[in-house]
C-alpha cells in the first residue's frame, strides 16, 4: 500500500509543471533579508590545467548589495551595489570601479547576482527559463537557461542546488569556462559591521 | 501664317499633354527642404557630407516607447511592434538586436590587442608589473563576469571596457532582449523602422504617418499612461507633401475660381471663361513639364508657388477680351495686333523679373523662376495664337464692364494742389518711419514648415538618445585615410576637455572604430608588453604556464571595416575620396546650447585639415548674402526698367515707374511698422513686383483714355491680389512673406497707377 502511494506521489510530482516546482522551491527557501557565510569557488578556465580554487566570505544584503571577499590564494574584495561595481586587491595595487549610472547594463548583472545568491526564483524567472526538481524532504535543484540575449552572451546555463539556502551554484559560461561555488556556514546574523555597511553604501 | 502659329502651338501643347501623363504617373516630386538650398560654392565636400548624412536618414524612422515602469514599457512596445508589423504596414523593423553585435565582435576579435581607450592607454603605459599582475589575477578569480573572449586573449579584461566606451555613443542599452533607456521620468524601449515606400511618392501621402498614429492609438488604449516619441525624415516628408497639396488646392483652385468669376461678371459669356481657363491650364501644364524636364524632379514648394501663377497669367486674356468687348468679330486680328506691343513689353518685364529670381544659386528658386517664366510665356502664346481663332462670336458690352470702366474718370489724378502735396508728405513720413524701423532676418527656418509636434518629438528624441547633431560637425580632410584618421585623433584630443567640461556630451568619429594604422601598431605593442607581464605574474601565482593568445599580424584597414555590415552606423561619416583628398565627418552629441558653438568652432583652430561646419549658420549667411545681392539687383532693375520705359514713353515714362517704386517703398514701410523683418523672400517678392507692377502703367500709357485698358488692368489687379493674397496663407514662412510682399505692393501700385495716368486728351507721343 505504501508503495502504491509512493508511486502515485511520484507520478503526481512528474505531472506537476515546472512552474509548480518553482513555487515549491520558493516555499522551501528561507526568505532572507541578510545572508552571510563562507564560499569556495572552483573555476575552470581555458589555458589552465587545474581548477582555480579560491576561498573567502560573503555578505548579501537584499536592500544594499553583495560583498565578496576572497581570502585565498590572495586577498581581494568585490563590492556590488545597485549603483556600482568595484574591486580592489588586498595590497591596493589594483582596483577598478564601474558606475551603474554610466553603465546601466550593470544593474541587470547586479539583479542576477542578488537573485542567484538569495535564490530569488521569481526574479530569475524574468531572465531565465527555469527547470527544476525537488530532492528529498528539503532539497531542490534548478537549471536556469538564459532567455535574455545579453545574458546568453555570458552564460550557457546555471545550476542551483540548495535547501533552506542556496548551497551550490554552478555557472557554465558561454565561452566554455565554468565555476562551481559552494556555500558554507550560512547564517542570517550578525548584521553588517560598520566597515561592511560603509562599503555597501558606496 | 496665323494658322501656322496656332497649329505649331497645338503641337507643343499635345506633347506637353503626353509628358504630363508620364509625369504624374511617376510623381517625381521633392519635399526635402535641403533640395531647395544651394550647393556651397566654396566647399563641395561640405555639400557631399550633408547629402550623405541626409540620404542615410531618408527612410529611417526611430521611435521611443515609454511608460512609468519597465514592464509597461515592454508591453507598450509589443503593442506598437505588432501594430506596425502587420502585412499592410509601410514599415519594416530594423535590426537592432544581438546578431549585429556578434557580427561586430567577430570582425574586431583578431585586432583586440590594438583597440585601446585613451584611459587604458594611459594606465598601461604607467602601471607597474605588480599592478598588472594583480589585476589579471583578480579578474581571473572573480566569479563569472562579462568576458567577450577567452582569458588568454584578454588577460587584463580590457576589451569589455573598449566596447563600453563604444556603447557610450548611445544612451540605449540592451535589456531583456530590447534596447532600453531611462529618462525624463520614464523607462523607454527603442524601436527602429525602415520605410518600405518612398516618402516622396505623392498619392500615398499620410501612409506612414497614419500607420504610426494607429500604432500610437492602439498603444495608448492598451497600456494607459504610455507615451510614444517618433521622428524620421519620412514623417517630415509626408507632412510637407500633405501640406503642399492642400495649399496648392487652396491657392490654385481659389485663385482660378476667383478669376473665372470675375470673367463671368465682366463678360457674361461662356467663351471668355473657357478660353481664359484654357490659357491658365496650359500655362501651368507647360510650366510643369518644362520644369520637370530641366530639373528632373520638381519640388512641392515650386508647385505651391506656381499655383499663384494663375493670378498673373490671366492678364493677357483679360486684355484681349476687355478690348474685344463690343467690337465686331471681324476686328479680332487687327485688335490682337494692336494689343501685342504692350502685351509683349509687359510679358518681357514680368519674365525678366521672374528669371531674376533664378540669379541666386538656389535650386528651389531656379525652379520657381523657370516655372513662372515658362508658365507666363505659355499663357501668352495661347492668347496670341488661339484666342482670335477660337473667339468667333459676338461679345456685347455688359453693364458691369461699363460701370467698372467708367470708374476711371472718377479716380483721383495727381495734380499740383496743396492737398496732393500734403498727402505726398504724409506718405513720405510713413515710408521713412517704416524704413527706419525695418529689421532683417536671415534664418533657415523660413524654409521649414514642419508641424510643431514633429519638431518637438525630434528634439525630445535627440535629447533622450543623445543623438549627434546633423547640422554642426567637423569635416576632416587629408591626403589618405591614414592622415584623416590621425587628424581625427588630434581633433578628439582637443574635444575631450570640452566633453569633460560638459560643453558636449561626446562625439562620434570613424577613428573611434578604426584607429589609424600607426596608433594600432603602437597600441598593439603597448598591450603586448603589459599583458606579457600580467600573464607571467599569473603563471607564477598559479604554478601553471598560460600563454597569451596571438593576434592578427596586420592592422584593421578601412576597406576591411567598411566592407563589413558591422560598420553600417559609422559608414555615412566616412566620405571617401572627393577630388584629391579623403574626408570624414566627426559628429557631436549633446550640443544643445547654440551659445557654445563658437567655443566648439575654435577647436578647429590650428588643426590642419579640420574644418568646422555649421550648416545652420552657413545657410543663414548665404540667405543674407543673397538678400543683399538681390537688393542691389532691384535697384539696378529699377534703373533698367526706367531706361526701357523712357525709350518708349519719353517724358511720360515716370507715370508707369513711380507707382511701382512707391509700391515697393510702402511695402517695406508696412513691414517696418508691423515688425516683420526683411528677408531674402521679401526681396524676391519686391523683384517680382518690379516686373509686374510696371505692366499696369504700360497698359495705361499704351492705351490712354481707353476704358477697356483700365478694365483689363483692374481685373488683372484684383485677380493678382487674390492669388498672392492666398499665397500669404501658406504655412511656409518664406512663401507667406513672399505672398504678403506681393499683396501689399500690388494693392499700392494698383491704387496709385491710375493716379499717375495721363491727363485726358493727352497722348504719349
Amino acid at each position: 500500500m505504501k508503495r502504491v502511494l509512493l508511486l502515485v506521489a511520484l507520478l503526481w510530482g512528474a505531472a506537476a509543471s515546472a512552474r509548480d516546482v518553482v513555487s515549491q522551491v520558493r516555499e522551501r527557501l528561507a526568505d532572507v533579508p541578510l545572508l552571510r557565510g563562507d564560499f569556495e569557488q572552483k573555476k575552470t578556465v581555458s589555458g589552465f590545467k587545474k581548477p582555480l580554487v579560491s576561498r573567502g566570505a560573503f555578505l548579501l544584503s537584499r536592500e544594499q548589495g553583495v560583498l565578496w571577499d576572497t581570502k585565498q590564494p590572495f586577498a581581494s574584495t568585490l563590492t556590488l551595489t545597485r549603483k556600482s561595481l568595484s574591486a580592489e586587491q588586498g595590497t591596493g595595487a589594483a582596483a577598478y570601479h564601474l558606475d551603474a549610472s554610466k553603465e546601466p547594463g550593470l544593474a541587470a548583472v547586479n539583479e542576477v547576482m542578488f537573485a542567484l545568491l538569495s535564490g530569488d526564483v521569481k526574479a530569475l524567472a524574468k531572465r531565465f527559463k527555469v527547470d527544476g526538481e525537488l530532492v528529498g524532504a528539503e532539497g531542490w535543484k534548478l537549471t536556469l537557461t538564459p532567455t535574455d540575449t545579453g545574458l546568453q552572451r555570458v552564460f550557457r546555463s546555471i545550476h542551483l542546488e540548495g535547501d533552506k539556502y542556496v548551497r551550490r551554484v554552478q555557472l557554465e559560461e558561454a565561452r566554455g569556462d565554468s565555476s562551481v561555488i559552494l556555500f558554507d556556514k550560512l547564517s542570517q546574523t550578525p548584521p553588517p559591521s560598520d566597515a561592511e555597511a560603509g562599503r555597501l553604501a558606496k | 501664317m496665323r494658322n501656322k502659329a496656332a497649329i505649331l502651338w497645338l503641337l507643343v501643347v499635345l506633347s506637353v499633354g503626353a509628358h504630363q501623363v508620364w509625369f504624374w504617373r511617376s510623381a517625381r516630386l521633392d519635399t526635402d527642404v535641403l533640395a531647395l538650398l544651394p550647393e556651397d560654392e566654396q566647399a563641395p565636400e561640405v555639400g557631399a557630407a550633408t547629402r550623405k548624412l541626409a540620404d542615410q536618414a531618408g527612410r529611417e524612422l526611430v521611435m521611443l516607447v515609454g511608460a512609468e515602469d519597465w514592464d509597461s514599457a515592454q508591453r507598450a512596445a509589443d503593442v506598437v511592434k505588432a501594430e506596425l508589423s502587420r502585412d499592410d504596414s509601410p514599415l519594416k523593423a530594423s535590426a537592432l538586436d544581438a546578431s549585429a553585435l556578434d557580427t561586430a565582435l567577430d570582425l574586431y576579435r583578431p585586432y583586440r590587442d590594438r583597440l585601446l581607450t585613451s584611459s587604458q592607454r594611459e594606465w598601461l603605459s604607467k602601471a607597474s608589473p605588480e599592478e598588472l599582475g594583480g589585476t589579471a589575477l583578480m579578474k581571473l578569480y572573480q566569479p563569472a563576469g562579462p568576458r567577450l573572449t577567452d582569458w588568454e586573449a584578454d588577460p587584463l579584461g580590457l576589451w569589455p571596457d573598449w566596447w563600453a566606451a563604444r556603447a557610450a555613443e548611445s544612451t540605449a542599452r540592451p535589456r531583456d532582449g530590447r534596447l532600453w533607456l531611462s529618462g525624463e521620468g520614464r523607462e523607454w524601449v527603442l524601436l527602429a523602422w525602415h520605410s518600405q515606400v518612398s516618402a516622396f511618392a505623392l498619392g500615398d501621402e499620410g501612409n506612414i504617418t497614419s500607420a504610426v498614429a494607429r500604432a500610437r492609438a492602439a498603444m495608448e488604449a492598451q497600456v494607459p499612461g504610455s507615451r510614444m516619441v517618433s521622428a524620421g525624415v519620412p514623417l517630415y516628408a509626408e507632412a510637407a507633401a500633405s501640406q503642399a497639396s492642400s495649399e496648392m488646392s487652396t491657392i490654385g483652385i481659389g485663385s482660378l475660381a476667383a478669376v473665372l468669376l470675375l470673367v463671368w461678371l465682366t463678360f457674361r459669356s461662356v467663351r471668355p471663361i473657357v478660353l481664359v481657363g484654357v490659357s491658365l491650364a496650359l500655362g501651368c501644364a507647360v510650366a510643369l513639364s518644362v520644369t520637370a524636364l530641366v530639373f528632373e524632379r520638381v519640388h512641392l514648394l515650386t508647385l505651391v508657388f506656381g499655383s499663384s501663377l494663375v493670378g498673373v497669367a490671366e492678364d493677357y486674356g483679360f486684355h484681349y477680351f476687355a478690348a474685344r468687348q463690343g467690337k465686331p468679330p471681324s476686328e479680332r486680328w487687327p485688335l490682337m495686333r494692336g494689343l501685342l506691343p504692350g502685351m509683349v513689353l509687359a510679358l518681357a518685364t514680368s519674365v525678366v523679373a521672374y528669371l531674376a529670381l533664378g540669379v541666386a544659386p538656389f535650386p528651389g528658386l531656379r525652379q520657381m523662376a523657370l516655372f513662372s517664366a515658362t508658365g507666363l510665356v505659355a499663357a501668352f502664346l495661347t492668347v496670341a495664337c488661339w484666342f482670335p481663332l477660337l473667339d468667333t462670336g459676338e461679345l456685347p458690352v455688359t453693364s458691369f464692364a461699363t460701370r467698372f470702366a467708367a470708374s476711371l474718370s472718377r479716380w483721383p489724378r495727381f495734380t499740383h494742389t496743396p492737398a496732393w502735396w500734403v498727402g505726398t508728405a504724409a506718405l513720405g513720413l510713413f515710408v521713412v518711419g517704416g524704413l527706419w524701423r525695418l529689421g532683417t532676418r536671415d534664418d533657415v527656418r523660413q524654409l521649414q514648415n514642419a508641424p510643431a509636434h514633429l519638431i518637438s518629438d525630434q528634439r525630445e528624441l535627440g535629447r533622450l538618445l543623445g543623438l549627434p547633431s546633423p547640422a554642426q560637425f567637423f569635416l576632416v580632410g587629408g591626403d589618405d585615410s591614414e592622415q584623416v584618421l590621425e587628424r581625427e585623433a588630434a581633433l578628439k584630443a582637443k574635444l575631450d576637455p570640452l566633453v569633460a567640461q560638459k560643453v558636449l556630451t561626446g562625439y562620434r568619429a570613424v577613428s573611434d572604430w578604426l584607429p589609424s594604422a600607426a596608433r594600432q601598431r603602437a597600441d598593439a605593442e603597448l598591450s603586448a608588453r603589459a599583458e606579457a607581464q600580467a600573464v607571467s605574474a599569473v603563471a607564477q601565482a598559479t604554478g601553471e604556464a598560460p600563454t597569451r593568445a596571438r593576434f592578427s599580424d596586420d592592422v584593421l584597414t578601412p576597406e576591411r571595416l567598411l566592407s563589413s555590415p558591422a560598420s553600417a552606423a559609422i559608414r555615412p561619416q566616412w566620405l571617401g575620396r572627393l577630388g584629391d583628398s579623403q574626408f570624414s565627418i566627426v559628429m557631436l552629441r549633446g550640443l544643445n546650447d547654440p551659445s557654445v558653438l563658437p567655443r566648439v568652432a575654435d577647436v578647429a583652430q590650428g588643426l590642419e585639415g579640420v574644418r568646422w561646419v555649421d550648416k545652420t549658420r552657413e545657410i543663414s549667411s548665404l540667405l543674407e548674402r543673397y538678400r543683399e545681392l538681390m537688393g542691389g539687383l532691384i535697384v539696378l532693375g529699377y534703373v533698367a526698367v526706367l531706361l526701357l520705359l523712357v525709350a518708349r514713353f519719353r517724358r511720360q515714362a515716370w507715370r508707369a515707374w513711380v507707382p511701382t517704386v512707391l509700391g515697393t517703398l510702402v511695402t517695406l514701410a508696412c513691414f517696418g511698422w508691423a515688425g516683420e523683418p526683411l528677408q531674402l523672400f521679401t526681396v524676391l517678392g519686391l523683384m517680382l513686383l518690379l516686373g509686374m507692377g510696371v505692366d499696369y502703367g504700360i497698359f495705361m500709357l499704351e492705351h490712354p483714355g481707353d476704358d477697356s485698358a483700365w478694365l483689363a488692368v483692374a481685373l488683372a489687379g484684383v485677380s493678382t491680389l487674390l492669388s498672392f493674397g492666398l499665397l500669404g496663407l501658406s504655412a511656409t514662412p518664406a512663401l507667406r512673406s513672399f505672398g504678403l510682399t506681393m499683396l501689399l505692393g500690388e494693392v499700392t501700385i494698383w491704387v496709385l497707377t491710375p493716379c499717375c495716368r495721363l491727363p485726358s486728351g493727352k497722348d504719349v507721343s
